[in-house]
């Protein structure tokens, strides 16, 4: 625990060289040596010059606490892979699109004239005479019943996915950490509120609360936000009231975990010593109390995501979340779930890419877990 | 005892209020109105505001409130919007049936199928029949309810068309609480795609519980004094592990609430949460509001249960 406090104030030259690859305490699989009592091994000689000969600088050799959870994580070999997977997926849904739609000759449709890749490469547009098309050299992964290009459709799909995660997750640990340190630290009233609070909202089945969220106020959101450039636009209006009711019903959660975190903090000695040197309770919680809940919130809002991501789908599938023109996964499935007498592909690929996403979040966040939970050891 | 669960009881009374109020707030200041909806093109002045009286929607909020709060423990809970002034008594009714029936036996899959299948897992622990069973149960575990309806309906609807004359029925439900061959055939895949998701946790549970137990000092003393694998097992092991399966109910009946919406969407089930998703587009609030609150009172009574069970099953844990 005492390692955590100083963090902030570690000089940055030592963590260049702590994540350097010459560096043999970075390796997987090595423990830190004690170098206070060892002299320099060869390899270090080289570093050890670059630090000018500072006398403390073999004992920062010592990895801090994220580091070592890092070097746990990167060990995990199925956390490694989902988080390429991920890496991979968001960097689909951001530049996909874009180069994908200056790839392709143009086309004469004919309901539409010439047009070029730009226009039949749009997740929006539709090609009445090309319907559940299977994968070809101008439509990568076929058509779907209306004649829009499935991988167009597929990569906006998994844009929403992501936006609404982050969205959710930054609402989530914002509140989350507020409410819970305030009634961690303070307990009383506000510690009586958020338990009621959080009793009501374990009774109130999440995704009901989702449902009766999207389905009553959605027509206004529709009429409402429509104008919002980007978030509103292509039917996507209800997707920020979406995202505030999925936050709304999973922050009790984080501040439940944060609230006992803190209590646990609180009676740390070092926070004994901050109060007697006569730091207020704002410089404790700032200082002390929320960078040690750095793990915690990792942690949780980590495992969050693949229930966020099914969430926003799953209501989407219901037709309450994204509308028609727009594209989300959940909304894929449901229309290809219409052809499935007729053309599977139209649903198994947004089932598919539904379920990479959800596993790839799920591992990754137990390999997370495993490797940031402070009672985790090597 | 009794008095724990009167205590709990009390508690739960004000949760059950918090979820009504809620609910009906939302109802209440919902952006559209559901008399105009109701009237659409017959509309004028004077039949709506006779309609409005008609529901009592021209009372004050507070009073509304207390009319609907008083209605619950008369089972009244008003006339629905949409179809007509039909009692919501009377929707319910037909939904209830339907969807306790598909919960009940969705909950005999998680705990018949799941439990025995994570014990073995543990018994086989760290051989290839453990590592495939659980990546399966991790797979199944983390997919949506409805992707895996989907591709159990793409099953079907494959093998309809490769068997022909099968027949297999896709979607839709048979009489409530009748089996014979037809209703099987409607209701054996939406049962068990409900369950799975339960399923898949509890063996992991029960995965992860027995193996602790299996390596407790009196196993091993068990073992020792060469007694035969399988008393050891089902006498001494078995039981023991049961224990934190058994606090879980609550966690599957979350499984159950949040999964009726898909299964019963995507398989066209007459069930409670099929009606509250077109009562929902329908604005048809007082249908909402009354799912609404059975569904709580289940979710909560669901975790009464497992507390009451905790203290029955482990007797470790008094009840103060």
């Amino acid at each position: 625990m005492k390692d955590r406090t100083d963090r902030g104030l570690r000089p940055t030259r030592f963590r260049t060289e702590d994540a350097s690859s010459n560096n043999p305490i970075a390796q997987p699989g090595v423990m830190a040596p004690d170098n206070a009592a060892k002299p320099l091994e060869p390899e270090m000689a080289p570093i050890a010059a670059a630090t000018d000969g500072d006398p403390k600088g073999p004992r920062q050799q010592h990895l801090t606490p994220f580091q070592e959870s890092f070097k746990r994580f990167r060990r995990d070999k199925k956390a490694m892979i989902s988080l390429g997977v991920i890496i991979f997926l968001v960097l689909l849904a951001i530049v996909g699109p874009p180069i994908y739609q200056h790839i392709g000759g143009s086309y004469n449709s004919t309901t539409n004239g010439v047009i070029g890749p730009d226009q039949y490469h749009s997740f929006g547009h539709a090609e009445v005479d090309r319907l559940t098309e299977g994968p070809s050299a101008q439509y990568w992964l076929g058509t779907d019943g209306l004649g829009r290009d499935i991988l167009a459709r597929l990569m906006q799909g998994v844009l929403i996915s992501i936006a609404v995660a982050v969205l959710v997750e930054i609402v989530d640990i914002v509140l989350g950490i507020i409410v819970g340190v305030l009634a961690g630290y303070y307990g009383g009233w506000i510690d009586f509120l958020l338990a009621r609070f959080t009793d009501i909202m374990f009774a109130f089945p999440g995704l009901l609360f989702l449902i009766l969220i999207s389905g009553i106020m959605g027509p206004w959101a529709d009429k409402n936000l429509n104008h919002i450039p980007i978030i509103g636009a292509n039917g996507n209006a209800r997707l920020l009231l979406v995202s505030l009711a999925l936050a709304f019903t999973i922050w009790p959660l984080m501040a439940r975990y944060v609230r006992g975190q803190t209590l646990q903090l609180k009676q740390q000695q070092y926070v004994e010593a901050a109060k007697t040197l006569g730091s207020s309770d704002f410089q404790i919680i700032l200082r002390h109390i929320i960078p040690n809940l750095f793990s915690i919130v990792v942690i949780a809002s980590t495992l969050n995501i693949s229930n966020t991501i099914i969430s926003e789908a799953g209501i989407s599938f219901l037709g309450l979340g994204v509308q028609p023109p727009g594209s989300s996964i959940g909304l894929m499935v449901s229309e290809g779930s219409q052809y499935i007498r007729t053309n599977l592909w139209v649903a198994i690929v947004p089932c598919t890419m539904l379920a990479i996403i959800v596993l790839a979040f799920s591992f990754l966040g137990d390999g997370v877990r495993d490797s940031f939970d402070p009672r985790a050891k090597d | 005892m009794i008095q724990f669960i009167l205590k709990r009881l009390i508690g739960l009374l004000f949760v059950v209020i918090g979820v009504t109020f809620i609910t009906f707030t939302m109802g209440y200041f919902a952006p559209d109105d559901p008399i105009k909806q109701l009237l659409g093109q017959h509309y004028t002045q004077e039949a709506y505001l006779q309609l409005k009286h008609a529901y009592h929607l021209d009372l004050p909020f507070f009073q509304q409130y207390y009319n609907f709060l008083t209605g619950l423990f008369r089972l009244d809970f008003g006339l629905s919007f949409q179809s007509k002034g039909r009692a919501v008594w009377d929707i319910l009714k037909d939904g209830v049936p339907v969807s306790v029936e598909l919960g009940l036996w969705a909950l005999v899959v998680q705990l018949a199928l799941g439990i025995p299948l994570g014990i073995y897992s543990a018994i086989k622990a760290r051989t290839w029949i453990d590592t495939t069973n659980m990546l399966v149960m991790l797979i199944i575990y983390a997919l949506p309810s409805f992707v895996l309806a989907t591709f159990a309906q793409i099953a079907l609807v494959s093998l309809d068309t490769s068997i022909p004359g099968l027949n297999w029925p896709v979607s839709n439900w048979g009489t409530p609480w009748h089996y014979t061959w037809t209703d099987i055939q409607y209701k054996l895949v939406p049962i068990l795609i409900y369950g799975a998701a339960g399923f898949a946790y509890y063996a992991r549970l029960a995965r992860t519980s027995m193996l602790e137990v299996l390596s407790q000092d009196y196993i091993r003393t068990a073992r020792a004094k060469g007694l035969f694998e399988k008393a050891i097992t089902f006498r001494h092991a078995f039981r023991n592990a049961l224990i934190p399966l058994v606090t879980v109910i609550s966690v599957s009946l979350g499984f159950l609430v949040s999964g009726a919406f898909f299964i019963e969407h995507v398989f066209n089930i007459p069930g409670i949460a099929e009606t509250t998703l077109t009562s929902v587009g329908a604005s048809d609030y007082p249908v909402i509001q009354a799912t609404t609150v059975v569904l709580a009172i289940a979710v909560v009574f669901g975790n009464l249960l497992s507390d009451i069970l905790y203290t029955v099953v482990d007797p470790r844990i008094k009840s103060e």
